[in-house]
C-alpha cells in the first residue's frame, strides 16, 4: 500500500501544502515552470530507473553528461570551431553517453566490480574527457535555432519538456514491451536465479548500462542546449537528485521494485520540493541537504524490516 | 603418530603461502609501482630528487593521506566511506567560520564536528543496517548542504596567522608542518595496530563479518571507530586546506573523493575489506602524488588527471578484489 | 520394458577430502515416479546437482532416452528434457506468473526483443493447464502462496516439453518440506496428473511420503546406491534400517569414554525458548560434563535454536540460565563472556577467519588471555597457542601460517581450541563439527569431545547422523516442528536405536 499509493499522495500532499504556503506555488506560470525544470531530471531518472531496477547503481551521471554536454557544444554551430553537424550531433552526444554506459555494463559484468566503483571511476573519465574538449575555452551555441528549443514555447511549455515527455512514454514501453526492461526487473529480482533460467544476466546487465548511458547523454545535451553553452559541471548535482527521485518515488535500490512511472512521480516530487521551498524562502542550498536525508531515511523505511541480529551490510 | 610444530618463524604475522601469486603481487606490487614511478620522474627531471622538491610533494600529499588514512579504516573493515571529500569541504568552511573566535583550536572544533558526522553515518548503517555506500552518498549530500548553507554558498577567507602551525617549514631541513602532521596520524594508527588487538578486528570484520561476530568480536563498535574515525580524519584535512589555501569553501575538498579512493586501492587494500593497511595506504598515496608531479613534469594537460584516477580506481579495484565475497555483483 | 527415460550409471563426484558420490546407479522408466530417499548427507543434494548440470561429476555417466548427455548448465539441462522443482525455489519474485514459465525459452512469445503478452500468457497457461493450476499467468509471482509457487515451477519444468518435444523427466527436491499436509496431499494429487506428461523422481528423506507415491524407491547411503525397493512389497522398518546403516563401531566414537553425569548438577537450562517462526517453548537442561544430541529433519529448528543459545538469534519468549543464572545474552560476545562456546557447521564462513592466521584465529575470542591491558603480549600468545596446537595436535607447519593452509580436520581443531584457550569453557555448542571432514579426523574430533565432556563442558551436540548423535550423546532430544518431541536417555550401556528416535523425527 505505502509503496504503490504512498509517493503520489506525498506528491499531491506537498503541491496542497505549497498552495496554502504560497499564492505563487499556485499559479499556472509556476506549474509550467515546475514541468521544465523537471525535463532533464526526468530524462536521467528515466536511464537511471533501468540501472536501479538490475540492483546496480549508477555513479557515473555527472561525467557522461559533462562528456556528450561538450562535445554536443563544439558540433553544434560554435564559436571554437566551424563543425555544424545540426541534428547528427545530437545524435553522437547520445552515442557518446551510450558508450559510457556500455563501459559501465562491460566494466561491472567482466571485471565483476560492484557498479559504484565502475561508475564512479568511469564519471571521472567523462569529467576528464569534458575538461579536455573544454580546453579553456567555454564553447558556445551560435545557432538561433537549437537555443528556440529551450525558449519557443509550445503550448507554454518548452520544447525541451515535450522531448522529456516523449523520452518518458519510451522508457514505460521500453520497460513493459521489451526483453532489455523485462530483464532488468528479472535481474533484480533473482540475479542467480535468472541465471540458473538460461537468461544471460551480463549481457542484460550491459544493455540495461548503455540505455541509462544514452540517456545522460540525452540530459547532457538538454542541459547545454538550455544554457547555450557547453561546461563541464553541465549534470553537477544532478546524480544524486536523480537517486533521490527514483528512490523517493518507489524504485528500490535494492533492485526488480518500482519503474519508470513511479521515479517520474519521483522526479515531480523532488521538484515540487525544490520550487516550494525557494518560494516560501528557504536557502535553496538546504534541499541538499534534505535530499541526503531522505533517501537515507527512505532506504531505512523500506530495509527496516529486514533487520537481523546476524545479518552482514557492508 | 607424532605431529612436529615449528615455531622457527618467531613473530605472530600474517604469513603469507608462497604459492600464492596474487597475495604476492598484492604485497609487494604497489611498492614497485612507486619506485618506478619516483625512477621514471626523476629520469624526466632530475631536479626531482632534490630534498626540496620532495618535501614540496610530501607537503601536497598531507590532506590527502590524512583523508585517505581514515577511508583506509572504513574500507578495511568492509565497508565504504564516499562523504570524506564532502565532508572535509564541510569542515573546512567552519574552521574558516570559527577562526576569528577559537583561533587555532578551530581546527580542533572541526575534528570534533567531522567525528560526529562519521559517527552519526556510521550509526545508520550499524543500526538501520542500510549498506554504507548508501548511507554515505546521503553523508555527502548533507554535508555539501549543511557546507553550502553555512557558508552561503561562498568562499570564507581567513586572515591572521593562528593557522599558520598547519602550513609552514619546521626547522633547518625546512620539513612541512602539514606532512608532519599527516605522518602523525598515520604512526598512531600504525601503533594502535601493532600493539592491540584492533587491526585483528577489522581484518576479521571486513573479511568474515559472521564469523568474526561469532568469535565475540565487537563488529558493531568497530564499524562505528572506523566511521568516527574516518570523520575525524576528513575534518583535520579540512583544516589542513584551510591553512594552506587561507580560506574555506562548500566545494574546497570535494575533488578529493576520487584521489583518496584511489589512493587507497592503488596501495593495495581491497575494496572488499579484510586486506589492507596504513602503510599500504601511505604507498597508495605516495603513488598519486608522484604521478601527479610526474604529469606536470612530462607536460601532460592536467584535466587528464581525472581520467587517470578513474583508469586506476577501476583498476585497482579489480585487481584487489576478492570476488569470492560476491554470490551475484550488483 | 521399455527404454529408461533417464539412467544413472556408477555416478562419482569427490570434494577436496570428502566423497560426495561414491557410486550412484539408477534408472527412470516414462511415466514413472521414482523415489529417491536418505538421510542428510547421503548425496541426494549432490546428485540432483549433477543431474541438472550445476555440478560436474567426475565420472559416470547420465544417459537421456538412451543418449549419454554432459549437462552444463540447468537451461540446458532444461534443453536436453530434466529439469528441476528446486526446494528453495528458483522463481524470481517480482515478475508474472507467465514470465517466470517461460523464462530464457520464451520462443515466439517474444519477437525481435519485444514481448507478445497474450501470447507469452497463452503459453504459460497452456503449462498450468497440464496440472490443472488455477493460477493467473499474469499475477506477479510473490502474491501466491507458497504451495502455489510450487505448481507453478512445477508448470515451469513441464515447459521443456515444447521445447524437446518429448516428455520431460522432472526432479522435485524434498517438495513438501515446507508445506502443511493438506498442501501435501494436493501435491500428491499433482504428482499422478504430472505422471501423465512426465516421469519423476520424487527425492525425500520422509520414508512415509515416498513410499505412498512412488512405484519403485532407490535408498542412497554414503553416496551411494544401496538397495531399490517396490513400496507395498517392502517391510518399513527394513528401508530405515538400510538408510541409517548398520556401521557404527563404539571405538570409532570412543564410547568406553563417555562419562557418567547422573550425579552431575545442571549447568544450561534452557527455558521455554521461543524463536518467532522457528521453534516454540523449548525446554531442556544439560548437566556439567554432559552431552546432549539434538535431533530433528531440516526445519525441526534445532540449527536457529543451537545459534539463539549463543546469542546469534533473537529469543522472543523464554529464557537460559547457566549455574543458575538467568542469562539474555544480546549478542555472541555476551555469550562468549559468560563461558560458551560455538562451533559453527559452515566452518569456512563462520568458523574462522580464512585470510588471518591459525594463532590470530585461536585467540579471537579471547584475546584478553594474550593481552597486557590494552596491548597484545605476542611472546605470550604464541606460548599459549603453541601449547594448545600441541595438545590437540594440530597439524601445522607454523601458528602463523594461514589458517586457510591447513586441511578441514586440523583446521576445525583449531576452530575447538579457540574455545579453551581462557580455561573457564562452561558450555559448548557444536553445530555439525563433523561435517566435511574424513574418518581419522572424525575420530580426533570425537575424542576431544569426550576429553571436554570429562572437563565438566556442558555440550549441546547438533551432529551429522542419527548415528553420530545417538554415539556420541548422553542424552538425544529430538525436535519435530519447532518442539521438543521426546528425550531419550542415552547411556553407554544401553544405547537406544535410530528408528526409535527417527519415529519421533517425521
Amino acid at each position: 500500500m505505502l509503496g504503490t499509493y504512498g509517493p503520489p499522495a506525498a506528491l499531491l500532499a506537498l503541491c496542497t501544502a505549497f498552495s496554502i504556503a504560497s499564492p505563487q506555488f499556485r499559479t499556472w506560470t509556476n506549474l509550467r515552470n515546475v514541468l521544465d525544470s523537471a525535463s532533464v531530471l526526468a530524462v536521467i531518472t528515466v536511464g537511471l530507473t533501468f540501472v536501479l531496477l538490475l540492483g546496480a547503481i549508477d555513479l557515473s551521471i555527472e561525467g557522461v553528461m559533462a562528456a556528450s554536454g561538450l562535445s554536443v557544444a563544439l558540433l553544434l554551430a560554435n564559436n571554437r570551431n566551424d563543425v555544424d553537424l545540426g541534428f547528427v550531433a545530437i545524435i553522437a552526444a547520445v552515442a557518446l553517453g551510450a558508450c559510457f554506459g556500455l563501459a559501465n555494463g562491460l566494466l561491472s559484468t567482466r571485471l565483476r566490480i560492484p557498479s559504484f566503483m565502475t561508475t564512479l571511476g568511469v564519471s571521472a573519465i567523462g569529467i576528464g574527457v569534458a575538461t579536455v574538449l573544454f580546453g579553456g575555452i567555454q564553447p558556445t551555441i551560435s545557432s538561433p535555432a537549437v537555443a528556440e528549443w529551450a525558449n519557443g514555447q509550445v503550448l507554454g511549455l518548452t520544447r525541451l519538456t515535450f522531448v522529456a515527455a516523449f523520452v518518458v512514454v519510451v522508457g514505460v514501453l521500453i520497460q513493459r514491451y521489451t526483453r532489455i526492461g523485462r530483464y532488468a526487473r528479472v535481474i533484480g529480482g533473482a540475479e542467480d536465479l535468472a541465471a540458473l533460467s538460461g537468461v544471460r544476466v551480463a549481457r542484460y546487465k550491459t544493455l540495461a548500462f548503455t540505455l541509462a548511458g544514452a540517456l545522460y547523454g540525452l540530459g547532457g545535451v538538454m542541459v547545454t542546449i538550455q544554457l547555450g553553452s557547453g561546461i563541464v559541471a553541465a549534470g553537477a548535482g544532478q546524480n544524486f537528485t536523480a537517486i533521490t527521485a527514483a528512490v523517493v518515488g518507489g524504485t528500490l535500490l535494492s533492485g526488480g521494485r518500482g519503474g519508470v512511472i513511479q521515479s517520474v512521480v519521483g522526479v515531480l516530487i523532488v521538484t515540487v520540493l525544490a520550487n516550494g521551498l525557494v518560494l516560501i524562502g528557504v536557502s535553496p542550498y538546504v534541499q541538499k541537504a534534505v535530499q541526503g536525508i531522505i533517501v537515507v531515511a527512505a532506504v531505512a523505511i523500506t530495509t527496516w524490516p529486514l533487520r537481523e541480529r546476524m545479518r552482514v551490510v557492508k | 603418530m607424532s605431529i612436529k610444530v615449528d615455531d622457527k618463524i618467531g613473530t605472530v604475522r600474517r604469513a603469507i603461502p608462497v604459492r600464492d601469486a596474487r597475495a604476492l603481487f598484492l604485497r609487494f606490487m604497489p611498492g614497485i609501482v612507486l619506485v618506478v614511478l619516483v625512477l621514471a620522474v626523476a629520469l624526466a627531471n632530475p631536479l626531482f630528487l632534490r630534498p626540496n622538491s620532495l618535501l614540496t610533494a610530501a607537503d601536497s600529499a598531507a590532506p590527502l593521506l590524512v583523508l585517505a588514512a581514515g577511508a583506509m579504516l572504513v574500507i578495511l573493515c568492509g565497508s565504504i566511506d564516499l562523504s570524506v571529500a564532502a565532508l572535509a569541504s564541510m569542515c573546512s568552511v567552519f574552521v574558516a567560520l570559527w577562526v576569528p573566535a577559537l583561533g587555532g583550536w578551530a581546527v580542533l572544533a572541526a575534528v570534533l564536528v567531522g567525528a560526529t558526522a562519521g559517527l552519526i553515518q556510521g550509526a545508520v548503517h550499524v543500526v538501520a543496517q542500510i549498506p554504507s555506500f548508501i548511507v554515505t552518498l546521503g553523508g555527502l549530500a548533507v554535508w555539501s548542504g549543511i557546507g553550502l548553507v553555512a557558508s552561503s554558498a561562498a568562499t570564507v577567507g581567513v586572515e591572521g596567522d593562528s593557522l599558520e602551525w598547519a602550513f609552514t617549514r619546521i626547522g633547518d631541513a625546512r620539513i612541512p608542518s602539514a606532512a608532519l602532521i599527516a605522518a602523525g596520524v598515520a604512526v598512531l594508527i600504525a601503533a594502535v595496530f601493532w600493539f592491540t588487538p584492533v587491526r585483528r578486528w577489522f581484518e576479521a570484520v571486513g573479511s568474515a563479518e559472521p564469523a568474526a561476530v561469532l568469535a565475540g568480536v565487537p563488529a558493531a563498535q568497530i564499524k562505528l571507530a572506523a566511521f568516527t574515525v574516518s570523520g575525524a580524519c576528513a575534518g583535520l584535512a579540512g583544516g589542513l586546506l584551510v591553512a594552506r589555501t587561507y580560506s574555506g569553501a562548500p566545494g574546497l575538498a570535494d575533488s578529493l573523493l576520487l584521489p583518496v579512493v584511489a589512493a587507497i586501492v592503488v596501495g593495495g587494500t581491497a575494496i572488499t575489506g579484510g586486506y589492507g593497511g596504513i602503510g599500504r595506504t601511505v604507498i597508495g598515496v605516495l603513488i598519486i602524488t608522484v604521478l601527479r608531479v610526474g604529469l606536470s613534469v612530462a607536460g601532460v594537460d592536467p584535466s587528464i588527471e581525472q581520467i587517470i584516477y578513474g583508469v586506476l580506481v577501476i583498476g585497482a579495484v579489480s585487481l584487489t578484489i576478492d570476488r569470492s565475497k560476491f554470490q551475484v555483483m550488483k | 520394458m521399455s527404454v529408461p527415460v533417464l539412467n544413472v550409471v556408477d555416478l562419482k563426484k569427490r570434494y577436496a577430502e570428502t566423497t560426495a558420490l561414491g557410486g550412484v546407479t539408477f534408472e527412470v522408466r516414462p511415466h514413472e515416479v521414482v523415489g529417491l530417499i536418505g538421510e542428510n548427507g547421503a548425496g541426494k543434494s549432490t546428485l540432483l546437482k549433477s543431474l541438472v548440470g550445476l555440478v560436474q561429476p567426475d565420472s559416470g555417466r547420465i544417459e537421456l532416452r538412451g543418449n549419454a548427455v554432459k549437462l552444463r548448465s540447468v537451461a540446458h539441462a532444461g534443453s536436453a528434457g530434466i529439469g528441476m522443482v528446486f526446494q528453495e525455489q528458483s522463481l524470481i519474485p517480482n515478475v508474472t506468473v507467465a514470465e517466470n514459465i517461460l523464462l530464457g525459452a520464451e520462443g515466439g512469445a517474444v519477437r525481435g526483443g519485444i514481448y507478445r503478452w497474450r501470447e507469452l500468457a497463452r503459453r504459460a497457461q497452456v503449462q498450468l493447464d497440464k496440472i490443472g493450476c488455477l493460477v493467473d499467468p499474469m499475477a506477479i509471482t510473490d502474491t501466491l502462496s507458497f504451495a502455489q509457487r510450487q505448481l507453478v515451477e512445477i508448470a515451469k519444468v513441464l515447459a521443456i516439453e515444447e521445447r524437446t518435444h518429448a516428455e520431460p523427466v522432472v526432479l522435485l527436491d524434498e517438495p513438501t518440506s515446507v508445506l502443511d499436509s493438506d498442501e501435501i496431499e494436493i501435491l500428491f494429487a499433482q504428482i499422478e496428473r504430472l505422471r501423465t506428461h512426465a516421469s519423476v523422481v520424487f527425492v525425500s528423506h520422509r520414508l512415509d511420503e515416498v513410499m505412498k507415491v512412488a512405484d519403485r524407491v532407490y535408498v542412497l547411503r554414503n553416496g551411494q546406491t544401496v538397495g531399490e525397493f517396490v513400496p507395498g512389497q517392502t517391510d518399513e522398518a527394513e528401508l530405515q534400517r538400510m538408510m541409517i546403516g548398520r556401521d557404527a563401531q563404539g571405538s570409532h566414537y570412543h564410547e568406553d569414554a563417555q562419562v557418567d553425569v547422573s550425579a552431575k548438577p545442571v549447568r544450561l537450562r534452557v527455558s521455554g525458548v521461543s524463536l518467532k517462526g522457528v521453534c516454540d517453548a523449548v525446554s531442556f537442561d544439560v548437566r556439567r560434563g554432559e552431552v546432549v544430541g539434538l535431533a530433528g529433519v531440516q526445519g525441526s529448528g534445532r540449527e536457529e535454536l543451537s545459534r539463539a543459545l549463543f546469542g546469534a538469534e533473537t529469543l522472543s519468549s523464554g529464557h537460559i540460565s547457566i549455574e543458575g543464572e538467568v542469562k539474555r545474552f544480546r549478542s555472541p560476545r555476551a555469550a562468549i563472556a559468560a563461558g560458551f562456546g560455538f562451533v559453527p557447521a559452515e566452518r569456512r564462513r563462520e568458523g574462522m577467519v580464512a585470510t588471518m592466521t591459525i594463532a590470530e584465529n585461536v585467540t579471537l575470542p579471547h584475546i584478553t588471555t594474550v593481552c597486557n591491558g590494552p596491548f597484545l603480549d605476542r611472546p605470550r600468545e604464541r606460548r599459549i597457542v603453541n601449547d594448545w596446537v600441541q595438545k590437540l595436535r594440530v597439524k601445522a607447519p607454523s601458528i602463523a601460517a594461514s589458517i586457510a593452509t591447513l586441511s578441514g580436520g586440523n583446521q576445525q581443531k583449531a576452530v575447538l581450541a579457540r574455545w579453551m584457550v581462557s580455561g573457564d569453557l562452561r558450555v559448548l555448542i557444536l553445530d555439525h563439527p563433523t561435517r566435511g571432514l574424513d574418518v581419522g579426523a572424525k575420530s580426533e574430533v570425537y575424542k576431544l569431545i569426550r576429553t571436554l565432556s570429562a572437563t565438566d563442558v556442558a555440550i549441546v551436540l547438533l551432529a551429522d547422523s542419527l548415528e553420530e548423535t545417538i554415539a556420541m550423546s548422553h542424552r538425544v532430544i529430538v525436535m519435530k516442528d519447532g518442539k521438543v518431541s521426546a528425550e531419550i536417555p542415552a547411556p553407554v550401556s544401553s544405547k537406544p536405536s535410530p528408528l526409535e528416535i527417527l519415529e519421533r523425527m517425521i
